[in-house]
């Protein structure tokens, strides 16, 4: 009989966000009604994280800190720069054959 | 820092307040270490916050327009007269650490990941090995060990050479990004490495064994009796290696050449062979 490994999704509490990232948890959580970062609510109403989402937040700060964008724009510089990461991506691959 | 804070802002001395917040702001957008992921952005974005900081308040620019680079040693009132004991309190206290602690006050945040790009020959790619690679725009050296068969577009990650963190945050990542030059001769197609084979007409028809340069070195390539143009002969195994699995194979594309001008007894001879050959490519 086959056994399977029951695997937990990696996925980190707000809490253990904000441990690596030297915020309060509090503001992860605003982070995350704004829609800054992205999160799944379990039945208990928690909230909780792909790991992904430390260097997003750092990100989130550097250019809160560097270009006083409020919160809006700065939601729309990440979408941009997510978009923009594709498209290299794309480009870069099509410049393969040297 | 040597560097003039106009000249970092790229204005002039008599610029207005909206002058300067024009040039900040512009170079602000350009250099921010997350929209600009070149290693020498995050040095040049530094130097243009720290120039509109100064800039941007009226006290201080008027002081540093008098003491020059030397302008945050000379003491605030020093060019006024000593008043009540009650200012002099505030004689002690750094402009700089001021202002660091109202711009930087969200405690530590970590560095960007920074991009850089390594242009490699079609050679080096194939064989690897050290490089001693120095960052533009940066004072920054690295002998980095280049695997031998690297591809196009492949990153090689430096952890914790990228942007630094403010506070006691860690540093981001400084990737490589290989961007292999093009190659006269070489062309390149994933791990397969292609190039054309110059023949003469008697060695393609009569079959010969002819030495071909690759990337690897000198191999001695087989070609069959009655090659004609544009057929492709492979070589196994002689294309990139591959660190992790097989390598890539090595094409090499038959081309018949002709001399542009012939000795009369080749001409002599190629008269001959029109004569007596029905060869007829032409027919189908």
């Amino acid at each position: 009989m086959a056994a399977y490994q029951l695997v937990r999704p990696v996925v980190l509490s707000a809490e253990t966000v904000a441990a690596r990232s030297g915020l309060h948890p509090d503001l992860v959580r605003r982070y995350a009604a704004l829609g800054l970062v992205e999160s799944t609510t379990d039945r208990s109403g928690r909230l909780w994280f792909p790991p992904a989402t430390v260097p997003v937040l750092a990100r989130v700060q550097r250019l809160r800190d560097g270009l006083a964008l409020n919160y809006a724009a700065i939601g729309l510089v990440l979408d941009l720069l997510d978009r923009i990461r594709v498209l290299e991506a794309q480009v870069r691959s099509q410049q393969r054959w040297t | 820092m040597a560097t003039d804070f106009y000249d970092t802002l790229g204005i002039a001395r008599d610029a207005t307040a909206d002058d300067i917040q024009r040039a900040y702001r512009r170079l602000a957008r350009r250099y921010h270490p997350d929209v600009n992921s070149d290693p020498g952005a995050e040095d040049r974005f530094k130097e243009v916050s720290q120039a509109y900081e100064v800039l941007s308040d009226p006290a201080q620019r008027s002081r540093y327009d008098q003491f020059g680079a030397d302008f945050r040693r000379v003491a605030v009132d020093a060019d006024r007269p000593r008043g009540t004991s009650a200012t002099q309190g505030f004689q002690g206290i750094d402009i700089e650490d001021l202002l660091s602690g109202l711009f930087r006050g969200r405690g530590p945040i970590p560095g960007a990941d920074q991009e850089a790009v390594l242009e490699l020959t079609v050679e080096e790619a194939y064989r690897g090995g050290h490089r001693r690679l120095t960052l533009p725009g940066t004072d920054r050296q690295y002998d980095v060990t280049v695997p031998p068969g690297v591809l196009d577009g492949q990153r090689i990650r430096l952890a914790g050479e990228g942007g630094r963190g403010a506070g006691d945050a860690p540093a981001g990542d400084l990737y490589l990004v290989v961007r292999i030059r093009p190659h006269p001769r070489y062309r390149l197609s994933g791990r397969d490495i292609h190039l054309t084979l110059p023949v003469t007409p008697w060695e393609a028809a009569l079959g010969s064994t002819v030495p071909v340069t690759t990337p690897g070195g000198e191999v001695k390539v087989r070609v069959t009796a009655g090659s004609s143009s544009g057929r492709r002969l492979r070589l196994r195994g002689e294309g990139m290696p591959n660190p992790r699995g097989t390598a890539g194979d090595l094409y090499a594309e038959v081309r018949v050449m002709v001399p542009k001008h012939l000795t009369r007894r080749e001409r002599e001879l190629f008269e001959e062979l029109a004569a007596v050959s029905e060869f007829t490519p032409r027919r189908t």
